[in-house]
């Protein structure tokens, strides 16, 4: 079963994660239209990408907008939540491991105390995330199911990693269910709202390119995000 | 009965259908009208698979719920952070809904989607900069309007201003001589006082081509007579079109964007006309937006911007204040607190706040910011034609409290508000709430306290 | 010399006494008469709500309302119009004083003619007089025909006036009342008392003219008076010259009593003060407010020289 999850299962899912992201990212892409946005993509290119720039930029600095800033608590639930989420995966010295016995090579790792305590925040802000959802009035109107869903797959790879690392019960079932669990994620991200993983990008640096090109980018030094 | 005899899915291109609106009182057969009118959901769906592409349908898609853009909207707070105005949730109720039944939805859903869209957003586009993905609320509200507009839900006062601008290529009913003639007569009226003052109407080849606000001439000539003065004051070569001066648009607010790009036509053919140097804008905040910002896409350029380059009032005067072509009588400026209502228009969705900071810097000995300003700004309260709409008065004296209390907070009796727009729903917040302030524009600001150079003044006998 | 006359209205009792002249004048003069009413002002910002004239109260405008409006004005001038043999009413949106100079340009009226409030108790006084006060100077500086303003009720038929008072500060718009005044008198057949006040608080306030200054100015208004308009007098010698010193406007009510004055005619000199700051502030409307006559505004020649036909 763990050969199974790990060979085919593991290349198709990343294969349909990467193609996946790819037809969103053309798709995206190709349905701008400067006419209809009101934007013009392609001319005054160079305020276009300053805004694009601007735009991302400061959205990916904690605190770094108005927004960020508005919201403390909020703020940095979130970005404890995304940070520990992309970086544990990745930098993990399990993943690593496995990464240098199949491929040949690996990334810098993290020690493992700190990987647990990174998995256990992502875990802790999950729960937050969910009591914030339930208890804001103004959050609450906008929650779906499936909101919990898209949360529920986004933190069971880590729920199922820690559970497994630590031996709970079975530890062949839940690094099963890991494995499975974190590719039940890569299939998910370009089919649902985790697309966000790509989307934020492309959504940010649109809206900024509107602003640098159109809405006053041209004129000013550039929307105070 | 599908199709009212005045709520319809027609656009009002003939004076008759005009008419025939305004004959109606406060819209009643109207809005009884379009509780029966039908929803061509096909049309609808047709429209959405055409228009409704990958940055409106990702914005719906990705938007996480998580409520960041709930405290940025005004109408939220000012309904006591009703749940039901948070932008987001606005957006997914309707265009959303639409989306996901596919256009089938029938005359009630059509009416909740008109009510949201214009009285419970005035597409100031703040939300937009509060969501962590930019998702634009304003924008997508705005695009509500457009399909409401061609499904005939739209409201009355906003469907004959769309028809106003088929026809007279303004928002009222002003012709090319009843325009002309105004200009004449402010020409007369003033130039006693200040000799030599001139209103030229279509000089070629002049340095600024001066457009304006149809209520203007219409109902406040004054307007044109000051931005005369100050013209002529800073020795500008100036003009009026005599035809394409309006740049306001009754028909962006009403989402009928074949009567947008009508309209800014007019202007940009007076701009090829006339070959001006520069175009400058009165006072309206709308105005730039429709005209300067949004209208090239209307009409087609490709560069994104107008044929001649176009300013805001409040970068002229900046202009002028900083070259020194008009100069402030120190003793004059204004010694009392005072603040500045940023129009979210030409601040936040055109990037000027500055000069209005430049302005005041001239003008004001304690200049009181309100917060959040800028491009944070709150709109006043009326725009996106809120202030117009019988149908929703009460909507829009529950939205001016957040303005009322900015402004409040400022200590500032004196608010400087060069956005017709907004010194209207500033003057409608004082009427309705009595906070005692005053407000102005910056012309007659600008007249009790430019320095007049003797020769400008009228020589005794 | 009345060929068309404008008669400004509120609709309400303050203008009676004005409706009573406008409505004389129209039958004695053989001239066009239009009532005209000007019911909501309109916002600047896009709008179909306007503030009711009279009421204050926000008002959404369509056709029925105007119609209403104007059924309300037959009422109102049900009496007068008995008579009345060509006048029109009409009721309109907009800015009164923008109104009144529109329809006065559109039309090349002879006279304009409004009435003014004289009496502090009636309800709603205050507000209701500072928007005709307003009104009524913004007309009278920019009109370019004659603006008369009654405010009691008038006892001699114009036909029948005896005594025109013109006061005149030497000013361009002065001129131009003493050339209309003068024209009046001649048709009327009045006596055309010229007057001049030497301000004695003028040049420096706070500081009296000593009494040989007072007389030197007196002398040299005198002469002024001579130089500029007598020799336009041309033939018509029915006049007389009064030179006094004090506070212009007392001085000119006094003089205007003195005379049994059925008219008083002068500019409007304000150019300085601000009407929406100084209500009731300028020398015309002091006079205005205090006068048992009424009081004619001129400031621009079109209509002071009779056209030549
Ligand atoms: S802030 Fe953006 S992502 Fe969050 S709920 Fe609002 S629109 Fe959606
Ligand atoms: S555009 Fe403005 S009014 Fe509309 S939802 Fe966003 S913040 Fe609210
Ligand atoms: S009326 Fe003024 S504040 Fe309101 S949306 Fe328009 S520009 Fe903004």
């Amino acid at each position: 079963m763990y050969e199974f999850v790990t060979g085919p299962l593991a290349w198709l899912s990343f294969g349909i994660f990467f193609i996946g992201l790819l037809y969103r990212l053309v798709w995206y892409i190709r349905g701008l239209n400067w006419q209809m946005d009101r934007v013009t993509y392609s001319v005054n290119v160079a305020y276009g990408i300053r805004g694009a720039l601007r735009s991302i930029f400061f959205w990916l600095v904690p605190f770094g907008t108005h927004s960020w800033r508005f919201y403390p608590g909020f703020t940095i639930l979130v970005f404890v939540f995304h940070i520990c989420l992309l970086a544990t995966p990745i930098f993990l010295m399990g993943h690593n491991v496995l990464l240098l016995e199949r491929f040949g090579f690996s990334l810098p790792t993290l020690p493992e105390g700190l990987a647990d305590v990174m998995t256990l925040a992502v875990i802790v802000a999950a729960v937050f995330i969910i009591l914030r959802r339930i208890a804001l009035p103004e959050v609450r109107i906008l929650t779906k199911p499936y909101d919990f869903l898209v949360l529920a797959i986004a933190v069971a790879p880590f729920l199922t990693g820690f559970l497994a690392y630590h031996q709970v019960g079975s530890y062949d079932f839940w690094i099963v269910a890991h494995v499975l669990s974190g590719e039940i994620m890569l299939v998910a991200i370009p089919f649902t709202k985790l697309s966000h993983f790509l989307l934020f990008f492309l959504s940010r640096a649109q809206l900024g390119m509107d602003y640098g090109i159109k809405r006053g980018g041209m004129k000013n030094k550039g929307m105070a995000w | 009965m599908p199709e009212g005899i005045l709520c319809n899915k027609q656009v009002v291109d003939t004076k008759e259908k005009l008419n025939a609106l305004l004959a109606d009182k406060s819209g009643k057969q109207y809005y009884a009208e379009m509780k029966l009118l039908d929803v061509d959901t096909k049309a609808l769906w047709a429209t959405l698979e055409k228009t409704c592409r990958s940055r409106l349908r990702t914005w719906l898609e990705i938007c996480a719920h998580c409520g960041m853009c709930a405290d940025s909207c005004y109408f939220y707070l000012a309904n006591d952070k009703d749940p039901k105005q948070v932008p987001s949730y606005k957006i997914q109720s309707t265009l959303g809904e639409i989306i996901k039944r596919k256009g089938k939805v029938d005359n009630d859903f059509m009416r909740m989607v008109m009510d949201t869209a214009w009285s419970k957003c005035s597409c100031c586009n703040r939300c937009a900069t509060y969501c962590p993905f930019g998702i634009d609320m304003g924008v997508m509200l705005g695009y509500v309007r457009g399909l409401c507009f061609a499904q005939g839900f739209v409201p009355w006062e906003l469907k004959i201003g769309s028809g106003m601008h088929r026809i007279y290529n303004a928002q009222m009913d002003i012709t090319t001589e009843d325009w002309v003639d105004t200009c004449e007569w402010m020409a007369e009226e003033y130039e006693e006082d200040w000799p030599g003052l001139e209103i030229p109407v279509d000089k070629e080849n002049a340095d600024i081509i001066y457009t304006v606000n149809a209520r203007e001439p219409k109902h406040y000539p004054e307007d044109l007579a000051e931005a005369a003065i100050l013209f002529h004051l800073a020795g500008e070569n100036w003009t009026v079109p005599s035809q394409g001066w309006e740049e306001t648009s009754l028909a962006m607010f009403a989402g009928d964007w074949g009567a947008c790009k009508i309209q800014v036509e007019s202007v940009y053919a007076a701009m090829d006309r006339l070959k001006p140097k520069r175009m400058v804008v009165t006072e309206c905040g709308h105005a730039y937006r429709a005209t300067v910002i949004e209208g090239p896409y209307w009409a087609g350029l490709k560069s994104g911007k107008t044929p001649v380059e176009s300013f805001h009032y409040v970068e002229w005067v900046a202009e002028a204040l900083r070259t020194g072509k008009l100069k402030i009588d120190p003793a004059k400026r204004i010694k009392e607190p005072v603040t500045y209502q940023d129009s979210c228009n030409y601040v936040r969705n055109a990037g000027l706040g500055d000069c209005a900071r430049e302005i005041m810097s001239y003008v004001a000995e304690d200049f009181r910011e309100m917060r959040p300003c800028r491009e944070h700004n709150f709109c006043c309260g009326g725009g996106g034609g809120l202030n117009g709409i019988g149908l929703y008065r009460q909507q829009r004296n529950t939205a001016l409290k957040v303005k009322r209390d900015q402004i409040l907070a400022t200590g500032a009796k004196m608010v400087v508000a060069p956005c017709h727009n907004c010194w209207d729903a500033i003057r409608d917040l004082e009427e309705v709430y009595k906070i005692g302030i005053r407000w102005t524009f910056l012309k007659p600001m600008l007249l009790g306290m430019v320095e007049v150079p003797e020769h400008f003044k009228p020589q005794e006998e | 010399m009345f060929k068309k006359i404008l008669f400004a209205t509120t609709a309400s009792p303050a203008c009676d006494n004005a409706a009573k002249v406008a409505f004389d004048l129209e039958m004695k003069w053989d001239a066009e008469l239009c009532v005209f009413h000007v019911l909501g002002v309109p916002s600047r910002g896009f709008s179909s709500f306007v503030t009711d004239v009279r009421t204050g109260e926000n008002e959404q405008i369509d056709p029925d309302y105007v119609d209403w409006v104007t059924e309300e004005m037959k009422n109102t001038y049900a009496d007068l119009l008995k008579d009345s043999e060509n006048s029109t009413l009409e009721a309109v949106i907009g800015v009164p004083h923008r109104e009144i100079l529109r329809k006065a340009r559109a039309d090349n009226v002879d006279l304009i003619i409004m009435g003014a409030h004289t009496r502090d108790e009636d309800i709603g006084a205050a507000r209701y007089r500072s928007v005709v006060g307003s009104t009524m100077q913004k007309v009278a500086k920019s009109a370019r025909c004659p603006v008369v303003i009654i405010s009691r009720p008038c006892t001699t038929c114009w036909k029948l006036f005896s005594n025109i008072v013109v006061g005149t500060d030497f000013s361009k718009p002065a001129t131009s009342s003493f050339l209309w005044a003068a024209r009046l008198a001649k048709e009327v057949n009045a006596r055309l008392h010229l007057f001049h006040a030497v301000d004695i608080h003028a040049s420096e306030p706070g500081k009296v003219k000593g009494q040989a200054e007072i007389e030197a100015h007196i002398e040299a208004a005198r002469k002024k008076i001579d130089a500029k308009y007598l020799s336009q007098l041309k033939g018509f010698d029915n006049y007389e010259i009064g030179i006094r010193e004090g506070t212009p406007y007392v001085e000119i009510l006094k003089f205007a009593r003195e005379k049994q004055a059925d008219l008083i005619v002068m500019a409007h000199h304000t150019r300085e003060i601000d009407p929406e700051l100084a209500l009731l502030g300028s020398t015309v409307e002091q006079v205005v407010l205090r006068s048992s006559c009424p009081v004619a505004s001129v400031n621009h020649p079109d209509k002071a020289i009779a056209e030549k036909s």
